[in-house]
């Protein structure tokens, strides 16, 4: 059965750390099921591994907080879309600061925000959407490198 | 719960204040603590010198990051140091892309990091 | 030098009546001794026996202030509770693990997850997933992997993971089998997971006549044995070996088949 692109995943789970490792682990198996390589399926693992990380450690307030992830794949790039409920003021403030400020080398590695950095390095494009009721979400675009194809049968 | 992940320890010869500390699984978020909490009762027993093999280590994100960093910053702290040998390319470009590949002593062999030990 | 003063706030019957969540905020050292034992008089009194500290605001431990924390952890359990540490900064955390500590409480990354803890574990709470993928058998090995995986993350043996897997590879089977050729619809997932067990939910939009099909062996399963050569009856029987209950449904929206699996290990 050909995989038919674009298509689109749709993950919606608690804001639990627990739940990062399956999903990101999910994400770089469809990817490899879809054709990309393997070398790409780890580096969009990491995108996943770091904006649900922020997600949940920072976007998620109440107890019963959210998050929801949508990954739409095309055939030759990757899109990814992360919501949560939106966190305090300050991390708000500092998800725009990471978003546009260039990488600072001569600060203090250990109070740069490595993940979004990490993600901005392996990304395309990275937006951040932040709507009046304080849904945040992180939209990123990931080019495939080249493409593995299957034998045409 | 954690990921996956497993320290295995070996004494390093002729060396009583070091070990090898072989890290087999995925490094994330969900078990930074764990991996921290064990590497502090090694310090507590007095190994300062600490060299981690990589080999089987297939996965590190941001928070793995941090906390290699804060074992490195530790291990100094105690006069000792912490040494990463068999870093897979995945790893290494992840460790690249932060530019924390100048403040880990990273070897490619695992008995390069050994040699080094002063 | 004179100890910074440390503020002490306690919280409770927000969670349960027999739980407290105390924030520090300061160093806790040698002078703050008497505070911390005042507080876990005033918990006991009160009827508490689970406590939360929240540590986010403490800038440091001295040994013997982690000594009367460990006393109040005494007293929690011997009461049939316990009192567990969340939220410390990692300069925090790595002082407390060199003191031991770490042998002792239970560590969370913070408040929220601590509390989610003990839901879990007392409350039966239950953690919602819900998955979209589109139908197409190339799918169904990540989608079974992921729903093990969650079960053993959550704390489930291997046995109960292994047999989810099996539950799930089968019901997602069915549903691209049953599924319109050559549609986009997708297969709607949805997981409720807690201690004791684990509840699946998955709907596809069927082709007519396959629904129809399933419908008649279903209706013979329920009269006689399933026929275990016919590959269909095998997955049904299967996933009803493995499960504790399950049903289908037909309706416009399409099949919905439920499947409850109570945790063995």
């Amino acid at each position: 059965m050909d995989i038919r692109f674009p298509y689109k995943i749709h993950i919606q789970f608690p804001g639990d750390l627990d739940y990062i490792p399956p999903v990101r682990k999910f994400v770089s198996e469809m990817l490899q099921v879809s054709n990309f390589t393997p070398r790409f399926a780890y580096r969009s693992e990491i995108i996943v591994d770091e904006i649900c990380n922020n997600a949940v450690n920072y976007g998620c307030v109440t107890n019963d907080a959210k998050v929801e992830l949508v990954c739409e794949i095309k055939d030759d790039h990757v899109d990814f879309q992360i919501k949560d409920e939106g966190g305090s003021k300050e991390h708000i403030r500092r998800l725009r600061q990471a978003m546009h400020t260039e990488e600072d080398k001569k600060d203090d590695i250990h109070k740069r925000g490595l993940g979004l950095e990490i993600v901005k390095m392996l990304s395309e494009k990275i937006d951040l959407e932040i709507d009046s009721r304080n849904l945040t979400s992180i939209h990123v675009v990931r080019k495939r490198e080249d493409i593995e194809r299957e034998p045409k049968q | 719960m954690e990921s996956q992940i497993e320290l295995a320890y070996e004494d390093i010869k002729g060396r009583n204040n070091a070990k090898l500390i072989r890290f087999i699984g995925d490094l994330d978020a969900t078990n930074v603590e764990t991996v921290l909490e064990k590497v502090c009762n090694l310090f507590n027993d007095g190994f300062v010198h600490l060299i981690a093999d990589f080999k089987k280590l297939r996965y590190v994100n941001s928070t793995g990051l941090g906390i290699l960093l804060h074992f490195s910053k530790s291990a100094k702290e105690k006069g000792g140091s912490f040494k990463i040998a068999n870093v897979n390319e995945n790893v290494y470009e992840i460790i690249e892309i932060i530019g924390a590949t100048s403040l880990l002593e990273i070897y490619d062999e695992l008995e390069e990091a050994v040699a080094a030990l002063d | 030098m004179a100890s910074k003063n440390l503020k002490i706030d306690i919280k409770s019957g927000t969670i349960s009546k027999e739980v407290a969540t105390i924030i520090f905020d300061g160093e806790l050292d040698a002078g703050s001794i008497n505070k911390i034992s005042a507080c876990f008089d005033t918990i006991r009194k009160d009827g508490k026996k689970y406590v939360i500290i929240d540590m986010s605001k403490v800038s440091s431990v001295s040994s013997a202030a982690l000594g009367e924390l460990m006393g109040g952890r005494k007293l929690m359990i011997e009461l049939g509770g316990d009192l567990v540490l969340a939220g410390m900064n990692l300069e925090v955390r790595t002082k407390l693990s060199l003191m031991g500590a770490n042998k002792i409480f239970r560590f969370f990354n913070d408040l929220r997850t601590a509390v989610n803890a003990y839901k879990w574990e007392f409350q039966h709470q239950a953690d919602a997933i819900k998955l979209s993928f589109p139908s197409n058998l190339k799918f169904v090995p990540p989608v079974r992997q992921l729903v093990s995986r969650i079960a053993k993350q959550k704390g489930y043996g291997n046995r109960d993971s292994f047999r989810i897997e099996t539950i799930v590879d089968e019901v997602c089977n069915n549903a691209v089998e049953h599924g319109v050729q050559g549609s986009d619809d997708d297969i709607d997932m949805s997981i409720n997971i807690d201690k004791d067990k684990i509840e699946l939910n998955v709907i596809n939009v069927s082709d007519p006549q396959k629904a129809a099909a399933l419908k008649a062996l279903l209706k013979t399963s329920m009269e006689k044995q399933l026929k275990i050569d016919d590959r269909r009856g095998r997955g049904l029987a299967l996933i009803k070996m493995l499960s504790n209950k399950m049903s289908v449904d037909f309706s416009d929206k399409g099949t919905s088949v439920h499947v409850t699996k109570v945790r063995e290990e």
